[in-house]
C-alpha cells in the first residue's frame, strides 16, 4: 500500500538548509490502522504531506497502491489526491457557504463520472451519523459534527488510505473520541487509515505506532492494547450520570 | 468539472457579495450603457440626416448667383449680381448630358396680408419644375403649373408656417392673400417639413410662378437660384462640371475671372454633416470603451480579493484532487460572469437611457442591436481578459501554503 524508502525533505531558506525528514522508511500494508507520533518539529507534518501527494521529498521513493510518487506530475498527484486519498484535517476545513451534503460532495466535482454522487455521499453522512443534519451549514454544526462532516468527505470517494492530520487537535475529548470511534469502525471494515498526533493517548487507539524525533524513525510497533473509543465513551457516560446526585 | 457546474458555483459566490459584485461592475455597465447610447444616438442623428437627404429631393444641385463666402458654416451669398437669367437655367435643363431638370427661381422677403392679419416671409419664385425638383409636397389644393408661369398668373402655393401666422385657423385655399400690395390666390398648402440644413424654417414659405415673381413683384430681369435635378446621385460631381462649364461659357468668363455663381450640391453638405455626427458617435464611443477598460480593472481588483479570501478555499479544493487548470477554469468563469451580469445590465441601462432620452427629445434616437451585442461581447471579453491574471495565480497557488493560510 504504502512503500516509502530514505525519504529525506530539505527546505532552503538563503543559505540556511534545513533538514526536517532525515531518511525515514517504512511500509504500511492494506487494512492497517497507523498512528505517526512525534513532538512538533520532528517533522510528522511534512511527512504526512509527502504521503497525501501535496508535497514532494527531497530524495528518496515512494509508492502509493503502486503509484511512484514522487516521479507523478502535478495533474497525476491531483488525480491521486481525489481518488486514492481521504484528507481529514485538524481545523476540519469545511466551505462555510455549502451544507453538510454540498461539502460531502466537493471531491466529487473534480472525479470524472459522478453520477449516483447524492447517493453516495448521504450513504457516507449516515456512516458517520449525520444522516438527519445532511442540510445544516457548517455553522449550524458542533466541532464534532463538523469533523464528522469532514470524514464523510474524505470517505466519499472511497479512497484506499484515509490520511488524518490531528483530526481531535481542535475537538474536547468527547467528540475527539467519537471521531476516533469512527476511525476503529472505518478500521474494523478493512480500511486503511494514517494519523497523525502528538498526543500518545490518541495514538493508542491505532493498532501501529511510528514515533518520530528529529526527522527520523524512533520508534516502529504494534499497539500492545489499543485503546477502544467506544468503551471509553461509554465509561464517560457512566461516570457522568454517576456524579449527577440523585 | 463539468462548465455548467462551474457557472453555478461562481453565480452562488457571487450572489454572496452582492454589494461588492455590484460596485465593481459599475465601470462594465457605464461603459456598455454608454455604448448602446451613443451608437443609436448616432443611429438617430444618421437617420435624420438620410430623411433630410429624402426632403431637400433627390440628386438637387443648387446654382447661387454671386460667388458665396463661407460664413460660419453656412453658405450666404453677398452683393448682387444679376448675370444669371432664366435662360441659363433652361440651358442647363436641355445640354447638360446628366441633368433631368432645371427650375430657376428668385427670393425676396414680402409683408403678406390676408384680413387684418399679416407677416414678414420669403416669397420664391420659382418655375412649375420646382415642386417636382425640390421635393415639396403638397398638403392641400394643387401645385401651380408650366402655363400659369408662363401667363404670369397671380397664384400662390404657402407653407404651414404663413398659414398659422396669417389665416388663423381658417382654410387658405381659394382665398386672397396680399404679397406687397399685389393680391394673389391662394391655390395651395405645403406639408410640413421642417428646418433646413441651415435650420431656417422650410414652412415659412410663399411660391408662386416665376414670371409673376419677376415681372409683378420683383421687376427684374434676373433670377437668384437654379435648382437642378441630377440623374442620379453618382452624377453628382458630374453635373456641377457641366454646369460649371456651361455657365462660364454663356457669361463669356475668361480663364482667369472667377465664377460669377455657386454652385452647392447638398449631399455633400450632409455629408460633411454626417462626418461631424460620425466622429461624434467615435469620439464618445472611445470614452465608453475607456470606460469598459475601467470596468475590466474593476473586475480585476475584485478577483484579486476573490482569490485572496478564498486562497484557503483554493488549497483545500487542490487537496480534494481539483487539477490547477479546474482552478483557472473556475476563478475564468467567475470573471465572465461578472463581465456578463455587467454587460446584461449595461445593456439595460443603456436602452433604458435610449428610450429616457427619446421620451425628453434630447435627441433622437434608434436604439441600435449591433452595437448592443458588440459592447456585451466586449465587456465579456473584458472580463475573460482581465480574469486570467487572478486565475492564473489562484492556479499557481501551492495546495499546503493555500491550505495553511489565514
Amino acid at each position: 500500500m504504502i512503500e516509502i524508502e530514505n525519504i529525506t525533505k530539505k527546505y532552503t531558506k538563503g543559505a540556511i538548509v534545513t533538514e526536517v525528514l532525515k531518511g525515514i522508511s517504512f511500509r504500511v500494508e492494506h487494512g492497517e490502522f497507523v498512528a505517526i507520533m512525534g513532538p512538533s518539529g520532528s517533522g510528522k507534518t511534512t511527512l504526512m504531506n509527502i504521503l497525501g501527494g501535496l508535497d514532494k521529498p527531497t530524495g528518496g521513493a515512494y509508492r502509493l497502491d503502486g503509484v511512484d510518487m514522487v516521479r507523478a506530475g502535478e495533474d497525476e498527484l491531483s488525480r491521486i489526491r481525489n481518488r486514492k486519498i481521504g484528507f481529514v484535517f485538524q481545523q476540519f476545513y469545511l466551505l462555510d457557504r455549502a451544507d453538510a451534503m454540498k461539502n460531502v460532495m466537493l471531491p466529487l466535482i473534480y472525479a470524472d463520472g459522478n453520477g449516483g454522487g447524492a447517493g453516495r455521499a448521504e450513504k457516507v453522512l449516515a456512516a458517520v451519523g449525520l444522516a438527519a443534519r445532511k442540510h445544516h451549514s457548517p455553522a449550524e454544526l458542533s466541532g464534532g459534527e463538523q469533523q464528522r462532516v469532514a470524514i464523510a468527505r474524505a470517505l466519499v470517494t472511497d479512497p484506499v488510505i484515509l490520511l488524518a492530520d490531528e483530526p481531535t487537535g481542535n475537538l474536547d475529548i468527547r467528540n475527539g473520541l467519537e471521531v476516533l470511534a469512527i476511525f476503529q469502525r472505518l478500521h474494523r471494515e478493512g480500511r486503511t487509515l494514517a494519523m497523525i498526533t502528538h498526543d500518545r493517548a490518541v495514538a493508542e487507539h491505532a493498532r501501529r505506532l511510528i514515533v518520530l524525533k528529529d526527522g527520523r524513525v524512533a520508534d516502529d510497533q504494534p499497539v500492545h492494547q489499543p485503546r477502544d473509543a467506544e468503551t471509553e465513551l461509554r465509561l464517560m457516560d457512566q461516570a457522568a450520570s454517576g456524579a449527577e446526585p440523585g | 468539472m463539468h462548465f455548467s457546474r462551474n457557472v453555478m458555483l461562481s453565480g452562488q459566490i457571487l450572489a454572496a457579495h452582492k454589494l461588492r459584485t455590484l460596485l465593481s461592475l459599475i465601470g462594465i455597465v457605464v461603459g456598455v450603457g454608454a455604448i448602446i447610447l451613443m451608437a443609436s444616438v448616432g443611429r438617430g442623428a444618421e437617420k435624420r440626416i438620410l430623411e433630410r437627404i429624402g426632403k431637400l429631393g433627390t440628386n438637387l444641385v443648387i446654382v447661387n448667383a454671386a460667388p458665396a463666402r463661407l460664413m460660419i458654416g453656412r453658405q450666404r451669398t453677398v452683393a448682387t449680381v444679376t448675370t444669371l437669367l432664366a435662360a441659363d437655367a433652361y440651358a442647363i435643363a436641355g445640354e447638360c448630358p446628366h441633368v433631368i431638370a432645371a427650375a430657376p427661381a428668385v427670393r425676396k422677403s414680402f409683408v403678406v396680408r390676408w384680413e387684418s392679419n399679416n407677416t414678414t416671409t420669403s416669397v420664391t419664385g420659382m418655375a412649375a419644375d420646382g415642386f417636382r425638383i425640390c421635393n415639396i409636397p403638397i398638403a392641400s389644393g394643387r401645385p401651380f403649373d408650366a402655363d400659369e408661369d408662363r401667363t404670369r398668373r397671380r397664384v400662390a402655393v404657402i407653407g404651414p408656417t404663413v398659414v398659422k401666422n396669417v389665416f388663423d385657423r381658417s382654410d387658405p385655399v381659394g382665398q386672397s392673400l396680399r404679397i406687397g400690395r399685389v393680391p394673389f390666390e391662394v391655390i395651395g398648402v405645403t406639408r410640413l417639413r421642417g428646418l433646413d440644413a441651415n435650420g431656417l424654417d422650410q414652412d415659412d414659405i410663399v411660391l408662386v410662378p416665376l414670371e409673376t415673381a419677376m415681372r409683378r413683384l420683383l421687376n427684374v430681369p434676373y433670377i437668384q437660384t437654379i435648382f437642378i435635378q441630377a440623374r442620379g446621385s453618382r452624377w453628382m460631381d458630374q453635373v456641377e462640371h457641366e454646369v460649371r462649364d456651361l455657365l462660364r461659357a454663356r457669361q463669356r468668363l475668361t480663364e482667369e475671372r472667377p465664377d460669377t455663381f455657386t454652385i452647392q450640391n447638398q449631399k455633400t453638405l450632409l455629408k460633411t454633416e454626417r462626418e461631424t455626427a460620425r466622429s461624434m458617435t467615435l469620439l464618445i464611443g472611445s470614452v465608453a470603451g475607456i470606460a469598459l477598460l475601467v470596468g475590466g480593472v474593476g473586475i480585476l481588483a475584485v478577483m484579486l480579493i476573490s482569490v485572496g479570501e478564498r486562497t484557503r478555499e483554493i488549497g483545500l479544493r487542490r487537496a480534494l484532487g481539483a487539477r490547477p487548470c479546474d482552478i483557472r477554469t473556475q476563478f475564468l468563469v467567475e470573471a465572465a460572469l461578472l463581465a456578463g451580469a455587467g454587460g446584461l445590465l449595461g445593456v439595460m441601462a443603456g436602452i433604458g437611457a435610449t428610450r429616457m432620452a427619446a421620451v425628453f427629445r434630447f435627441w433622437e434616437t434608434l436604439i441600435s442591436w449591433p452595437a448592443a451585442v458588440i459592447a456585451f461581447t466586449f465587456s465579456l471579453t473584458v472580463g475573460v481578459i482581465f480574469g486570467i491574471y487572478p486565475a492564473l495565480r489562484a492556479s499557481r497557488l501551492e495546495p499546503i501554503q493555500a491550505l495553511k493560510s489565514e
